[in-house]
């Protein structure tokens, strides 16, 4: 009775799943054989931040080049270091510019193949030819930004934070209002730079101040740690100040009028998320296609708007702030440039597993 | 004859179990001795990481609050669990099966959107505290405080404290509790003396099975009790995934396993006294 049973309920499963792939297989057969006479294989293998592409970036590419595509989700660039290094195949990743420095003094990355990045003309120069990759050799811009204040203009002065930039952030009057945005990179870069020292600081006597500032700050202004939830919060108001990237503060802006941003006086960390191809790859063809795809204007004025970065498309970014347009008076959509004080954050092994210790004492404390 | 036929379906159990947690756990042992040295000598066996963790006070407080949120959620759970337990095993026909039923539904969904949940329903403007601004507490946020996190584990890990209870009461023999009543005892003593002992073994493992993911749960205080939260297992996420000292993380995980295993032996030998008596 019990193997009768069990025959019975194998014996469905196994039909339904051969419906499954029949039905799958069948619909797509004819372009997909197309797509493996051209490039070699039908699948591409993607590997990004979550909440990262419009709804229709990747569907409209599988159509228009007749492959199907594995999309992966990483929560930090650290999570997807530990899974590539491992040996993880994938055809594009999307990592941000240290982490790009950091791939590429292993050799886990490939160059790409220039003579298919037709849309790299397109791109805007503030974007391009960036320290952790001189010549683009290796990665293309996907998105940028920077990170600032997003503040309730009806409760806090913007003067008061125009002057104060992030001392704000040591000033009780707002103690118990403050979002603290929970990553030791992006909080020993707010300490070390408003002590007026360089980001990337590899002084140990000033990452020790910077310590102390991050101590004084967690005992006397009881901030909130919080990572993605900042988003919905501050869209609702709850808190009148947070540390955001300018992209999740640009969807604030637009959610609730009262927030305005502000990228301080002391500088701040620019960042640069681009996409590169793993030295690993089973379908490098397919991925220098997919690249430039995505840098093209329709899919990345789809991507900018329903994300909220800036792209690194030009004719983008000018639409974009064309009266009119989504993020016209939005002052988190396009990021500062040019600014001295402000700069791209470089890996060092050593500093990131102190700070991220230090990091781990300051909450504890 | 029969059993060397059986022992032959142990083997890919054994290899799964070796490749699956003897090798990992060798591992962490190794990398927990050893530092990454200099360029001659890549390796090197030390106690370096076990001292930086006992010296530092950070630590040490970090592992007690730790331990102290697992103890607090084990004993809110079987003051709970075992009375739900027990009308559960008395329940009559199939009510039994529907009231477990009803309890493991919930387990069915992934632990982390629960949790979602939960920061939805505790959040300022959230029902909870809706509700409170509607009985005169206006502006209350529940979520990231200790009360959240404690909450949230109870919550999460209840269920297993529950089933363990009823396997042990379930299969009781009841011809025991009418000899109790028989040889003239009330209802309570008969549940005192001849249920409660043994039904003992179900709650240890109840223990078992709640103490220790509530000791190594990073992911319930991080989203309940807000990243200020610092529990042991959101030190070892970040030593294995941000600081990149897989060293000093398996140095902590083993503290933590020995302080495990010590605390599953103490319950175990407490457990053995009523037996002995009986």
């Amino acid at each position: 009775m019990k193997s009768g049973t069990f025959f019975k309920v194998t014996t469905v499963l196994v039909g339904m799943g051969l419906a499954l792939c029949f039905a799958t297989a069948c619909s797509k057969k004819a372009d997909q054989s197309a797509a493996i006479e051209k490039y070699g294989s039908n699948t591409l293998k993607i590997y990004l931040p979550g909440e990262y592409t419009s709804e229709t970036l990747i569907p409209n590419f599988e159509k228009q080049f007749g492959v199907k595509v594995i999309v992966e989700l990483f929560d930090s660039n650290e999570m997807m270091y530990a899974k590539v290094q491992a040996g993880d195949k994938y055809d594009v990743l999307i990592p941000s510019d240290y982490m790009i420095e950091r791939l590429l003094a292993q050799k886990l990355l490939q160059p790409l193949d220039k003579s298919v990045m037709t849309n790299m003309k397109e791109l805007d120069k503030a974007v391009l030819n960036l320290s952790f990759d001189p010549d683009n050799t290796y990665s293309m811009p996907y998105f940028w930004g920077n990170v600032g204040l997003v503040y309730n203009k009806t409760k806090v002065d913007p003067k008061v934070i125009a002057e104060q930039g992030y001392d704000i952030l040591l000033n009780t009057d707002y103690a118990g209002q403050i979002y603290w945005y929970d990553s030791e990179r992006d909080s020993f870069m707010v300490a070390l730079k408003a002590l007026g020292f360089s980001m990337n600081s590899e002084s140990k006597d000033e990452i020790n101040k910077a310590y102390d500032w991050l101590l004084k700050m967690n005992d006397t202004m009881k901030p909130t740690y919080v990572t993605d939830e900042v988003i919905d919060n501050m869209s609702n108001g709850l808190k009148n100040i947070a540390i955001v990237y300018s992209g999740d503060a640009a969807f604030i802006l637009n959610e609730n009028k009262d927030m305005d941003y502000i990228a301080p006086m002391q500088g701040t960390n620019v960042w640069y998320d681009s996409m590169v191809i793993p030295a690993n790859a089973e379908n490098p063809k397919l991925a220098n296609e997919f690249i430039n795809y995505v840098m093209s204007y329709k899919a990345s004025y789809g991507n900018s708007e329903a994300v909220g970065y800036a792209s690194p498309n030009a004719r983008v970014l000018t639409e974009m702030k064309a009266p009119g347009a989504i993020y016209e008076h939005n002052r988190a959509y396009l990021p500062r440039a040019g600014f001295e004080k402000d700069e791209i954050f470089h890996d060092n092994e050593t500093i990131r597993a102190m700070i991220s210790e230090l990091w781990i004492k300051v909450k504890a404390h | 004859m029969k059993m060397n036929a059986f022992r032959i379906m142990t083997y890919p159990y054994i290899a799964w179990i070796t490749a699956m947690i003897v090798i990992p756990m060798i591992l962490i042992l190794f990398y927990a001795f050893t530092i990454e040295g200099n360029d001659v000598v890549s390796i090197k066996f030390s106690l370096e990481n076990f001292t930086r963790f006992v010296t530092d006070t950070t630590f040490l407080r970090v592992v007690g609050k730790s331990l102290w949120i697992a103890f607090l959620t084990t004993i809110i759970s079987i003051i709970m669990g075992y009375p739900i337990a027990y009308i559960i095993s008395k329940a009559r026909g199939n009510h039994g099966i529907i009231l477990i039923l009803l309890l493991t539904l919930p387990t069915w969904i992934n632990m982390l959107v629960r949790t979602y949940a939960w920061m939805g329903i505790l959040q300022e403007g959230g029902m909870l505290s809706k509700l409170l601004a509607f009985l005169g507490f206006p502006g209350v946020s529940l979520l990231y405080t200790d009360f959240a996190v404690t909450l949230g584990m109870v919550y999460n890990f209840l269920p297993f404290m529950i089933l363990q209870i009823h396997t042990s009461l379930a299969k009781m023999d009841n011809s025991l509790l009418e000899a109790a009543a028989d040889l003239g005892a009330s209802r309570f003593q008969s549940f005192w003396r001849v249920t409660f002992p043994l039904s003992l073994p179900g709650v240890v493992s109840g223990i078992t099975l709640v103490f220790l993911p509530a000791v190594s749960s990073f992911f319930i205080p991080k989203l309940l009790g807000g990243g200020q939260y610092v529990l042991v297992g959101n030190v070892i996420e970040s030593q294995f995934l941000t600081a990149g000292d897989w060293n000093f993380g398996s140095a902590i995980s083993l503290i933590m396993a020995v302080v495990i295993i010590f605390s599953m032996w103490l319950t175990r030998k407490i457990d053995v006294q009523p037996g002995k008596e009986a």
